[in-house]
């Protein structure tokens, strides 16, 4: 850790952005770029998502704006009016990427297509995020973050096992917390990056298309391939991957009720599993000569009657206990299903700085946030400071920047331009 | 067009899907991605399905008749298939003197080098960090072991389903309790996972760009799980709230009704999101507006918010009426947010929008003929991304690039390369 410079240390960020695309900016902030999030002058839309601190709903309370917009410059803006727009075109050229999550087309009618804002700054890289793209026969449909994780084929994956005759009484389940715009933003850092790497060649900036419902749809894994090989549907699992035949489950619950999920040697044999529960007396008839056979661990019959009596030896105990730190000394794919705080106290990632600790002047107070994702051995990421006010930095943008005086500020105020 | 990377040179020492998916994403971004293998110990996906039709078996899927694909040799599985499409493979055994000199070699002309063994793996091997450093001063080494190189669990194993229990995201999908979790029907965080890998890489590649310094990268497969928990840390540490699962339901952004509803059909489901009135009014008139919807309990947003169980049951005996795609345009003809369950058969051949989009492209392979692989799904104006990279090609064969590797590259001449090969060094 010889320097504090981050990843994107020269860069500089314009976001106009709701939900679909906050966490790009939380990312590009956190890789180390200066981020200017512009919001209409009454405030964000997603400072309205919950949940809120101490539960009383207000802008300036919201964890979801507290989050995803972490180590980000604030100012407001009204790019919809004339002289708002003027702004916005002054600000452009000191800028390297702009995030925009408006509609398709919005830009464009706003008189700044990709070729007009490249007019202003031919470096310049647009990252736009859409529920559908573009262009094509979807590109004006509404998405939520449920709807794209059901067109997405996500949900199709998860859920709980079928009844026998494979008829199912649960619906598909969307995973929570908002991954549509996790997986699309994860993949427009991506090609933000490429076209930055591709800009230190040419001095060009280009244009970025992101659709929710692509990115949503490349992010499952066998379900794909099955299909395309094989026309083989897959059936979603309790708690497992959705595959083409139902298997034994790896969610095993505990005396009180938690989850551990174990399985076995990847690919391998089931011996480092017998070895286990025989060391406390759990392994019913395993140690049998019969099983040693990996071929005969396979044979359904036998694979469910293995999995019995693992699920067996894991209810006997507490989650506390802790039992896949052992399991994993059997080199087993052993983990506990924790609930997110969990490992706040887990000095494995205290040793790492996986979670980080921000201040809140405001407030006078201190809360845990999520730290870094990676660990890195010169370029450090940033985790800091709060998320900013409604126009925390309206007097640092126009003013410092682009030197708009105190007084000209107050009117523009009073115009509800920022 | 040219490609974003066309410049970048990445040694490729992944596996399975976490550690092979993010050089797949660079390769698709234009990076020339050398996979490096040995014959005892091969990704334990080249020998796993679907194994892909080929010759007649091809020719019968094609028709559309039964047939049984042979799953033998290591070249033809669908899985390893997806995971490395644009990607270079060799045979290199590191564990001989004489392989290691050359992958030293390779170093040198490489830009990066990834690799998702156990900890200490490399070091053992004495190719760690350190000693490549040397080789190329420059270089960004990204490692990716299951929960980091340092810390008391470095030496714990972890795939997909291990990061994502242990990171809360397991927890975070399902119904609420007496439910247990759903989790995830598939490897999230092996994609995931490689996300932030080929995020870490790229990154990197722009730090150096920019001060001429490589670096050393410790990307786990969890920490990026743990990163993508949402608002749940922040609501323990501010307001002391553990998690809970809230099913399908959208507590933090209201809508009522929202959820995956039945449709006709077997196993077919539509998810709605109703976040206002206007959206209300559009469902019901779409639905034909159902009587049980002047009920009270119905009648304003929060009513709806506190009954949703109720009207959950009342939707869905509306749903299950109708197709869902006929159902799907309707309500967003309305202006509704509303999508099928889609499945894969779904999205690979009726979805119009990602055939707009071009979600999978056809790329040809040398022993099993050409198939469709999911391309990048950011369509990139000046410099686009494409999933068969700059050698336009699906997954690499064991060893197909050694002679261009070994003879191209590193100007070793054939006859010592039919010499390493006898000594099973390449």
């Amino acid at each position: 850790m010889s320097s504090a410079k981050g990843f994107l240390f020269d860069l500089r960020v314009l976001e106009i952005a709701d939900e679909r695309g906050e966490f790009l900016g939380k990312l590009l902030a956190g890789a180390g770029a200066d981020v200017v999030k512009i919001e209409p002058p009454g405030g964000n839309r997603t400072r309205a998502i919950g949940p809120f601190y101490q539960d009383k709903p207000h802008p300036e309370r919201s964890l979801f704006f507290w989050h995803y917009n972490l180590g980000k410059h604030g100012v407001t803006l009204d790019i919809k009016k004339p002289a708002g727009h003027d702004l916005l075109t002054r600000l452009i050229p000191n800028f390297d990427i702009l995030i925009h999550t408006g509609a398709p087309g919005e830009l464009d009618k706003m008189g700044l297509s990709y070729k007009a804002l490249s007019a202003i700054n031919p470096r310049l890289i647009v990252a736009a995020i859409t529920p559908f793209g573009q262009t094509g026969p979807w590109r004006d449909l509404r998405g939520s973050d449920i709807v794209h994780l059901a067109l997405g084929g996500v949900m199709m994956n998860c859920g709980y096992d079928p009844m026998p005759g494979m008829e199912y009484d649960t619906p598909p389940i969307a995973p929570q917390m908002w991954h549509a715009y996790h997986i699309t933003c994860n993949n427009t850092y991506m090609a933000t990056l490429g076209a930055l790497l591709y800009r230190e060649q040419t001095g060009r900036g280009q244009f970025l298309d992101a659709s929710i419902h692509q990115a949503v749809s490349t992010c499952t894994e066998v379900d794909i391939p099955h299909m395309v090989y094989a026309r083989q549907p897959v059936w979603r699992q309790t708690g497992r991957h959705a595959m083409t035949t139902i298997v034994a489950g790896s969610q095993s619950v505990t005396k009180d009720g938690r989850y551990v999920n174990a399985s076995g040697v990847l690919g391998g044999t089931q011996l480092p599993l017998f070895e286990m529960l025989n060391k406390y007396g759990a392994a019913d008839d395993l140690m049998d000569e019969k099983y040693k056979d990996p071929a005969v661990q396979k044979d359904p019959v036998v694979s469910r009657h293995i999995n019995a009596v693992m699920k067996r030896f894991i209810q006997s105990y507490k989650f506390e206990r802790d039992l896949w730190k052992e399991g994993q000394t059997y080199n087993m794919h052993w983990s506990p299903i924790r609930k997110p705080h969990e490992n706040l106290t887990d000095p494995h990632w205290a040793a790492r700085k996986t979670f980080t600790k921000v201040y809140h002047e405001d407030l006078d107070k201190t809360f845990a946030y999520n730290g870094a994702p990676w660990l890195a051995g010169k370029s450090q990421w940033r985790t800091g400071p709060r998320a900013p006010h409604l126009g925390e930095h309206n007097g640092e943008v126009y003013g410092k920047e682009l030197g708009i005086s105190t007084k000209e500020l107050t009117k523009l105020k009073k115009q509800e331009i920022i | 067009m040219p490609f974003a990377i066309e410049n970048v040179r990445i040694t490729d020492l992944t596996w399975l899907l976490a550690g092979a998916g993010g050089p797949r994403m660079l390769a698709s971004l234009g990076a020339e991605d050398i996979r490096i293998e040995w014959k005892d110990r091969l990704d334990m996906l080249r020998h796993g399905g679907p194994p892909i039709p080929i010759g007649e078996e091809r020719e019968k899927f094609l028709r559309g008749e039964p047939f049984v694909a042979k799953n033998d040799g290591v070249n033809r599985a669908g899985n390893f298939g997806e995971n490395n499409p644009g990607k270079r493979g060799i045979s290199l055994n590191l564990r001989t003197e004489k392989g290691k000199e050359i992958f030293k070699e390779l170093v040198r002309i490489s830009d990066i080098v990834v690799e998702c063994f156990t900890a200490n793996t490399m070091e053992r091997l004495g190719l760690g960090y350190e000693t490549l450093k040397k080789v190329n001063p420059s270089i960004i080494y990204v490692q990716q072991p299951g929960f980091g190189k340092t810390g008391q669990y470095a030496d714990f194993v972890s795939t997909g389903p291990v990061a994502q229990a242990i990171s809360g995201l397991t927890e975070q999908s399902g119904m609420p309790t007496p439910y247990s979790p759903a989790g995830w029907g598939y490897s999230y965080m092996d994609w995931s996972g490689a996300y932030y890998c080929a995020m870490a890489m790229l990154s990197a590649l722009y730090y150096r760009a920019r001060t001429g310094e490589g670096q050393y990268m410790d990307c786990s497969q969890a920490e990026p799980g743990i990163f993508m928990t949402g608002t749940a840390i922040l609501d323990y540490s501010a307001n002391g709230r553990v998690w809970q699962r809230y099913g399908n339901r959208s507590p933090y952004l209201p809508a009522a009704p929202h959820g995956a509803y039945r449709c006709q059909g077997k196993d077919r489901w539509i998810a709605i999101s109703i976040f206002n009135d206007d959206d209300w009014r559009a469902m019901l008139k779409v639905l034909g507006n159902p009587a049980w919807a002047k009920d009270a309990k119905f009648a304003k947003f929060a009513a709806r918010l506190l009954n949703q169980e109720e009207l959950d049951k009342l939707v869905e005996s509306e749903t299950v009426k109708h197709e869902p795609f006929d159902l799907m345009n309707r309500l967003q003809g309305a202006g509704v947010a509303a999508g099928v369950c889609q499945t894969a058969a779904d999205r690979i051949y009726s979805d119009p929008q990602l055939k707009h989009r071009g979600f999978q492209k056809a790329l040809p392979h040398s022993e099993v003929g050409d198939w469709p692989y999911k391309d990048f799904p950011v369509h990139m104006s000046e410099s686009p991304a494409y999933v068969g990279g700059t050698i336009n090609r699906g997954f690499p064969c064991y060893g197909e690039d050694n002679p261009y590797v070994y003879g191209t590259l590193l100007g070793i001449g054939d006859g010592e390369q039919k010499q390493l090969a006898e000594q099973e060094i390449i």
